[in-house]
């Protein structure tokens, strides 16, 4: 059992799928991660599990990769799934993470209204080009360069580039990055297809992608950092909205007009 | 039996018998941590340069005698999870007994405008009437036109670590 410890989840749910059960009983999405290259004992540190909850789901893991020398489980305790709706904590963020937090809101009705856009695109009107390239004027200015580089240039910086997790996280923005670039090139050739393809692409990465930040990465960050860090990074990031002034007010009107065409 | 037992503040409370050997805490001195004085909120001046860009607590009189390892904790560059970083600097008040706060709002506020503190932390005690130095802090804050991070610990009676949590 130890040795895998030191392994990476991938290659653990490779060599013993039924970890991938448990894992997804105790809310560990590892099993769509594109990476997947986090240590087994470093996930369930992330995951932040009560001591009880750790040692049942190591416990279950133990009897599927060393059966016969398990770990006891001195109290085999439910799944989070399982357990009473009460114990469900409301995630507390710090101030500058919530800022993040907040800012995937209006990334999340965006992508939410990517199935309407695609459903009433036009790519042989200007107008209808226009609308697309709109919206990658969002996903680039808004979601990549006002809201990315926050975490890439500042809140990762105070972590090692080389934490499995924070790779993770760079992969999806690049995926998000290259969607991107593929959707111009397809609104370019007037391509529908495949602008259609890269838009939902774009949406099922960057769903995931915030739903791994809001509930995973950043609260497990924010247990890292000290309270002088956390200052820092709240005034680091208040001079990031100087530098962009009005423009996240813009991007937010934007994303209200389309929500209000394409409402039914 | 009276069922009013009188304000949870000032209410009795007997902790004798409670691990008296002291538990696992090191044995001998403790070195202080107090990096300035004064430290009451009356006294202090918020333009002090150990206020410049810190991390400052604004601690209720009671925490110091209530949480055993106060200084290590909270005042040390080298604290616990609470505290971290560099070190604090500190104010000190009592919102039930003492006058004047209204001086108090605008210190707070001079920490944040003036001063440019990096955040705040508020220590209290579980006891109701100290949710009033929190408020007293938010009240300045808001009044603020620069905005700092605020985090509000709570610890009870016993030196227990009740609540930690940013506003």
């Amino acid at each position: 059992m130890q040795e895998y410890l030191n392994k990476g989840i991938k290659e653990v749910i490779k060599q013993f799928p039924p970890v991938a059960d448990i894992l997804n009983e105790y809310d560990i999405g590892c099993v769509p991660c594109s990476v997947g290259t986090c240590l087994l004992k470093d996930i369930v540190q992330i995951h932040n599990l009560s001591p009880e909850h750790e040692q049942s789901l190591m416990a279950k893991i133990s009897r599927v990769i060393s059966p016969g020398q398990e770990i006891p489980a001195q109290a085999e305790q439910p799944a989070r799934k399982e357990k009473p709706e009460t114990e469900i904590k409301e995630i507390k963020y710090s101030p500058p993470v919530k800022k993040l937090v907040e800012e995937h809101v209006l990334i999340k009705c965006w992508i939410a209204l990517i199935p309407a856009v695609i459903k009433n695109m036009n790519l042989e009107s200007p107008e209808g080009r226009q609308l697309i390239m709109d919206g990658v004027d969002f996903i680039r200015s808004y979601a990549d360069k006002y809201h990315h580089a926050k975490e890439e240039d500042i809140l990762f910086k105070y972590f090692d580039a080389n934490l499995d997790i924070i790779k993770v996280m760079y992969e999806d923005h690049e995926t998000g990055r290259a969607h991107v670039r593929a959707i111009v090139e397809g609104v370019n050739k007037k391509d529908k297809k495949s602008v259609a393809e890269h838009l939902l692409a774009y949406q099922e990465l960057l769903t995931g992608h915030i739903k791994k930040e809001d509930e995973i990465l950043y609260p497990w960050l924010d247990r890292q950092l000290t309270t002088t860090q956390i200052g820092e990074m709240f005034a680091k990031f208040n001079e990031t909205d100087l530098k962009f002034g009005q423009a996240p007010k813009k991007y937010e009107e934007f994303v209200n007009k389309i929500a209000t065409d394409y409402s039914d | 039996m009276a069922e009013f037992e009188g304000c949870p503040g000032s209410r009795m409370a007997d902790f004798r018998g409670k691990d008296e050997g002291g538990g696992d805490a090191p044995a001998g001195k403790v070195a202080s941590q107090l990096r300035q004085w004064p430290i009451q909120m009356h006294l202090i001046s918020p333009m002090a340069p150990y206020y410049q860009g810190a991390d400052v607590l604004l601690s209720a009189d009671c925490v110091a005698y209530a949480f055993g390892g106060f200084h290590p904790e909270f005042l040390s560059a080298k604290g616990g999870s609470t505290s971290g970083g560099k070190g604090k600097a500190i104010g000190i008040a009592c919102p039930k007994l003492d006058e004047g706060q209204d001086v108090y709002v605008e210190k707070i506020k001079s920490w944040i405008e003036d001063a440019k503190i990096n955040t705040l932390t508020v220590l209290i005690m579980q006891v109701p009437c100290c949710m009033g130095l929190l408020q007293l802090a938010k009240q300045a804050a808001e009044s603020a036109k620069r905005k700092v991070p605020i985090k509000y610990i709570v610890v009870g009676v016993q030196g227990e670590i009740l609540k930690e949590e940013w506003v």
